[in-house]
């Protein structure tokens, strides 16, 4: 790996770190690597709810700065019950935190995507856009993802969600923060009430030709239903 | 009173090797929640029904508690089940060691990560992939080219082989090290593919 790539380093829930990820550290730092540190606390965990979380998710993204030696944080508030960090409780927990430590530090601050639906469903789509809406409305340097399907599941991810996530990404940036939340409330609430049946999505074999790795017309279409769909909530999304 | 200096990996381990020992389940069960819970009291934190806050306030009040949580609670080594602690004044002075403008890949596939500040109007950078989901050996190219040559994609982050040479690439073996250093070489394919060798991972 070179420099200009970035190593990876987890902490442990909540306020934790064991002597490994020390060690991993010692060696990043005397290289002159480049280091995110990663910390994803858990809604309804050991921190409590949605205050008491994005206290901890605060202290912890601090600490990756001042006691690791990191040079980005890579977030990830995750809700108990579902898995997901596109949840509504874990949205205000990560939109709360980044613009707090934004308006107050120049630390660079990044956030990951989990995701309930699978890939190839407007759900999926919708709920990467949303997550992408907030981290960039509460400044954010960097979106990292998707891991569609939770990230469990094997070859349930592809490049389509990550172009919902820069192009919501692109169209939010700029925003009144007034606005945003309205426009958050509109989707979350679309996608939400359909927790207990989501959509399990379909493989990359099932959503790319593998040989030209060209997305399929069906994923095209799906893709084309979340646009339209985020356009109607009052998202500028250009293509 | 103001910090020697800011804190090394080597002085958070030696803090860690003299620190408070806390059994893990009163860690995790009593000072977490408490202190989180009394903060957001102190605070008077309460976000309502917004994602993003508005006021200039509640994100002052959150950073506040979120400094005292780190340095009144201290941070936790899972190995030796003792507490380390560090003073505000340490915090900034790590603060202020931090880079605040870096430089992701090279070449015409360079990506510049600098603070935004509120909802600025440059994009954040997007780093596309999986982010750790299990991905099969025999589309594992494929499926890192799908984020590589995405136009909106700046950088990536690698997914997860479950298998190397058809073997479990399972923690603490060899076949873990032989699938990490694959995952890498991978991406680098993938990344040339798309045309684009310079994208950091």
């Amino acid at each position: 790996m070179r420099t200009c790539d970035s190593h990876e380093c987890s902490q442990l829930n909540e306020l934790k770190i064991d002597m490994n990820a020390l060690n991993m550290l010692a060696g990043w730092t005397c290289n002159g690597n480049t280091i995110m540190i990663e910390q994803m606390p858990i809604f309804g965990g050991y921190c409590g709810m949605v205050e008491e979380t994005a206290i901890c998710d605060v202290a912890t993204t601090l600490a990756s700065f001042t006691l690791f030696s990191g040079n980005f944080h890579l977030d990830g508030p995750i809700h108990i019950r579902w898995g997901t960090t596109t949840a509504r409780e874990t949205l205000q927990v990560a939109g709360h935190a980044a613009a707090a430590i934004d308006a107050n530090t120049d630390l660079l601050l990044a956030n990951q995507y989990y995701p309930m639906a699978g890939p190839c469903t407007e759900m999926c789509l919708l709920e990467t856009a949303a997550q992408a809406i907030t981290d960039t409305a509460s400044g954010r340097e960097l979106l990292s993802g998707s891991a569609a399907a939770k990230g469990v599941v094997q070859d349930k991810t592809t490049g389509m969600e990550a172009r919902i996530m820069g192009e919501a990404a692109k169209a939010t940036a700029g925003m009144k923060i007034p606005e945003v939340n309205k426009l958050l409330n509109k989707i979350v609430s679309d996608y939400e009430k359909h927790y207990t049946n989501a959509p399990a999505g379909k493989t990359f074999q099932e959503c790319y030709d593998v040989k030209t790795v060209k997305p399929t017309a069906e994923y095209v279409q799906v893709y084309d239903g979340a646009l339209k769909r985020l356009r109607d909530y009052g998202l500028d999304i250009k293509h | 009173m103001a910090a020697t200096r800011p804190l090394t990996v080597c002085d958070v381990y030696d803090r860690f090797m003299k620190g408070k020992k806390v059994a893990e389940d009163k860690w995790d069960y009593e000072i977490i929640p408490q202190n989180a819970t009394r903060l957001k009291e102190k605070y008077k934190l309460n976000f309502g029904n917004k994602f993003v806050p508005e006021d200039k306030a509640t994100m002052d009040n959150l950073f506040n508690a979120g400094l005292e949580m780190l340095v009144e609670t201290g941070f936790y080594c899972q190995d030796n089940n003792r507490v380390m602690n560090v003073t505000e004044e340490e915090v900034w002075e790590g603060i202020k060691k931090t880079p605040t403008k870096i430089i992701l890949g090279d070449g015409r596939d360079a990506a510049r990560f600098y603070p935004r500040h509120g909802n600025s109007p440059v994009k954040p950078i997007i780093q596309g992939g999986p982010t750790g989901s299990p991905i099969s050996e025999d589309v594992f190219v494929q499926v890192m080219q799908s984020y590589a040559q995405e136009g909106i994609v700046d950088t990536i982050v690698n997914g997860v082989l479950t298998t190397i040479e058809g073997h479990s690439a399972k923690t603490n073996t060899p076949y873990e090290i032989r699938a990490t250093m694959t995952e890498l070489r991978s991406v680098r394919e993938a990344c040339v593919r798309a045309g684009r060798p310079g994208l950091a991972m």
